[in-house]
């Protein structure tokens, strides 16, 4: 140590080394005693040193002067040389016998060994003050970059919304004019006809009619890129986390994704160096504070979101909270029973475990007929139903027509690897009420049953704000990010979904002028139907959903709106194959289309206006709380209808 | 997380392992032994299925696997099982329409071989996997 050049500034043998000099005592006491002698304290250093026999060196007291400087202390030991190392073994402690310290030797260290004390506190002071000065410089950057991580990802989602909006009206385009291309071609060709026939009734919609594959690879891209859902997790809960400390009005604002980044995580403003209760460690105290106990740790300026008060303890732990524990105090009362309808036992197995392990009851039914069985048994048993699409017997979506007969209001939750945006279309129309992509996870489905049994929660105020979250991230996951775009969308509407982030400059501009709202827009008769097994619904009807769009067209709101629901439940005539008149449809809707789809936007906008005003719609299914709850489509439709209904919502 | 390459993905295979309870493997073992079994009968219906070259049929049952393996996470399987649904609907894997059944039925042909193929080694790895877990 004497040797080492790192330290020759502080402590080294003096020049004939016969003898060592502490030059700089505080430095001595900080950096070296610490690391060779385990403690810090320069008086017991030396008294040490005299037990062992070494002895101060003092220098024409007269003038108090040393060759080393003012505060250098010498020390010599007759043995402790330079360059004699085999003599160290001589140097002993001395036999406690002698016993003769002179009280002058003795007063002077205690004296020095307090100033040492001090000293040494006030310097572990300002390294504390120091490390804390640094501490919040990065917890501010920190939150600097937490806010524009989300804003980016915003803007991300935002932009991947835009796009698919794009890629959804090419396909509109694409698809209508393929139909019209198969209807000529059917009415002549009686071997396209049967070919027509085979795609209209396929029973998987990855067979069915596809889109250009240059639409078709750009979704998929689009649905490729998954952000790490975990990581924005974890980001969220930092930036709520940082929102709670700050204002509370910042944090309603930030919570709902759709507000633009000015007006998201922003509180940063509050300067914790002027904030008093930061102030742990104020200099010039000098009672002993560990800075380690509980008092203080929880006095850190982090907060946990409010979902979790158990999880309190561990706040300071806060960005890996163990799951379970949000688990264990989810429901308020009665446990949910979930009506889980999968084929596939391996992913029956898994979604029964994950449910359970949500505190949820399960029952499982093995496919469509089975649950709309136990449905039609009792169709207030289940608080909420996971379907998947393609079963055998009968498909996820016809179920879901045929159970939204019985009971309206239940949600149900598509299971599906089939999450392009016609998909997605097709599953609301039908009267499903959100998707779980496949695989699903066990986040996803404890985020659609926060979502949806949000009057079940132990929680729900905590967890309002968190939907409309969960549902940004929903779509940025690559997820099924609800078709927002398109007129369909607008008639089954997933809750507020993130069209807000285009300006609200359509609302406000005043409506466009309404034209109407139908249930099948985007798909041809021919895709709507490709959902029906043709042994199961005999007659589901490509001309009768043309006609429900006739009639919605002709009619308006008031008039008789035939609907999927409705054309599930009689048999009806055996399809006919698709006419030149529904041609003329095409061609009208075509002209509908550009007034239509603005005006679906604003619908979609209004609703996730009308959800950021009133956090408490948010909690109810599709946010139709306002109109009465009733998330049947064809009800919806007609409450869609132009003038004062859309005006209302709006409000 | 052991090793399992590219067959495996870890997150969401591990997400299977939380859900065990108390250090065993109660729940993940007898799920993925299921699985194997199930995979076994499926590959059974297929080779049928080939033999019949029932195509629909095939999409069908690749359709079918698909989701069990990309539930737990066996991403290879599941990327076969892709193929074999996309050419039963005698669909290219870019979506585009594959005229000739012939192509079709050697695209499944060599998608079930390679699917039994990274079946069997899938399944000595998680027989290792789990025995060491017993210890």
């Amino acid at each position: 140590m004497l040797e080492d050049p790192s330290y020759n500034s502080v402590v080294r043998w003096s020049a004939d080394g016969d003898s060592f000099v502490v030059l700089e005592n505080e430095k001595f006491t900080k950096t070296i005693l610490p690391k060779h002698f385990k403690h810090s304290n320069f008086a017991s250093f030396v008294r040490q040193l005299n037990k062992y026999d070494f002895h101060k060196v003092r220098h024409n007291e007269e003038s108090g002067e040393s060759p080393y400087g003012r505060d250098a202390w010498e020390f010599r030991h007759p043995e402790f040389r330079a360059d004699r190392k085999d003599n160290l073994d001589n140097i002993r402690r001395k036999a406690p016998a002698p016993r003769k310290p002179p009280p002058a030797e003795d007063a002077f260290p205690a004296s020095q060994q307090i100033m040492v004390l001090s000293e040494s506190l006030s310097a572990s002071q300002h390294q504390i003050q120091a490390l804390q000065e640094q501490y919040y410089e990065l917890e501010k950057t920190n939150r600097l970059l937490v806010a524009e991580v989300l804003g980016l990802q915003k803007m991300v989602r935002a932009q991947s919304q835009a796009t698919n909006e794009l890629i959804t009206h090419l396909s509109n385009m694409e698809d209508r004019r393929r139909n019209s291309r198969h209807s000529a071609q059917s009415s002549h060709s009686n071997h396209s006809g049967t070919n027509f026939h085979a795609r209209t009734l396929g029973f998987l919609p990855d067979g069915a009619d596809e889109p250009a594959p240059e639409l078709r690879r750009a979704r998929e891209i689009l649905n490729g890129v998954s952000p790490d859902s975990q990581a924005d997790r974890e980001l969220e809960r930092l930036s709520m986390a940082y929102n709670q400390n700050g204002s509370p009005a910042d944090s309603a604002g930030s919570s709902v994704m759709f507000t633009q980044a000015n007006a998201t995580p922003m509180p940063l403003v509050h300067d914790p160096l002027n904030d008093p209760r930061h102030m742990v460690y104020p200099v010039g105290q000098t009672t002993g504070i560990d800075p380690f106990h509980a008092d203080h740790i929880h006095n850190i300026p982090y907060s946990r979101p409010l979902s979790n008060p158990s999880a309190v303890a561990e706040a300071p732990s806060q960005i890996t909270p163990p799951p379970k524990e949000h688990v264990e105090s989810l429901w308020r009362g009665k446990k949910p029973l979930i009506l889980l309808v999968e084929d596939d036992r391996t992913c029956a197995r898994i979604g029964i475990k994950f449910l359970t392990s949500m505190d949820c009851s399960v029952e499982t039914a093995r496919d469509g007929l089975e649950a709309v069985d136990k449905i039609n048994t009792d169709c207030d048993r289940y608080d909420l139903i996971f379907m998947d699409i393609i079963m055998p017997n009968l498909d996820g979506v016809s179920a879901t027509a045929m159970i939204r007969v019985v009971t309206p209001q239940i949600p149900i939750v598509a299971m599906t690897s089939n999450i392009r945006q016609e998909d997605i279309q097709t599953y609301f129309q039908f009267g499903m009420n959100d998707v779980l992509a496949k695989p699903f996870t066990k986040d996803g489905m404890l985020r659609i049953l926060r979502k949806h049994l949000t009057r079940m929660l132990k929680d729900p105020q905590s967890t309002a704000g968190l939907i409309v979250d969960d549902l940004g991230q929903n779509v940025a996951a690559g997820g099924p990010g609800p078709p927002a775009s398109s007129q369909g969308y607008a008639a089954a509407p997933p809750p507020g979904i993130a069209m807000g982030n285009m300006a609200g400059s359509i609302m406000a501009g005043g409506a466009p002028p309404q034209v109407k709202f139908e249930p099948t827009p985007i798909q041809s008769p021919s895709t709507a139907s490709s959902w029906h097994s043709p042994g199961q619904i005999p007659g589901t009807s490509p001309t009768l959903e043309g006609g429900g769009y006739m009639s919605a067209v002709g009619s308006g709101p008031g008039g008789v709106v035939l609907t999927p629901g409705g054309t599930q439940r009689p048999p009806p005539p055996p399809p006919p194959p698709p006419t030149s008149q529904q041609q003329q449809q095409q061609q009208q809707y075509a002209n509908y289309m550009a007034a239509a789809q603005a005006q679906a936007q604003a619908q979609a906008q209004a609703q996730a206006q009308a959800q950021a005003a009133n956090p408490a719609l948010a909690r109810l299914p599709e946010g139709m709380g306002a109109l009465g709850g009733d998330d049947r489509p064809e009800k919806r439709q007609r409450l869609y209808g132009p003038g004062p209904g859309q005006g209302a919502y709006a409000q | 997380m052991p090793e399992f390459g590219d067959h495996v993905d870890p997150a969401i295979f591990e997400q299977i392992l939380e859900m065990d309870e108390d250090e065993t493997r109660d729940f993940s073992q007898p799920l993925v032994f299921n699985f194997f079994e199930q995979t076994q009968e499926t590959f059974a219906k297929m080779d049928r299925a080939l033999a019949k070259q029932d195509l629909k049929e095939l999409s069908a049952l690749g359709h079918f696997l698909k989701g069990s393996s990309a539930t737990l996470g066996f991403t290879k399987i599941r990327d076969s099982c892709q193929v074999i649904q996309q050419y039963g609907n005698e669909l290219n894997m870019d979506g585009t329409r594959e005229p000739s059944q012939d192509v079709c039925l050697k695209k499944i042909t060599e998608a079930i071989k390679t699917a039994k193929h990274d079946t069997a080694d899938l399944e000595k790895m998680m027989n290792k996997f789990f025995k060491n877990s017993e210890q």
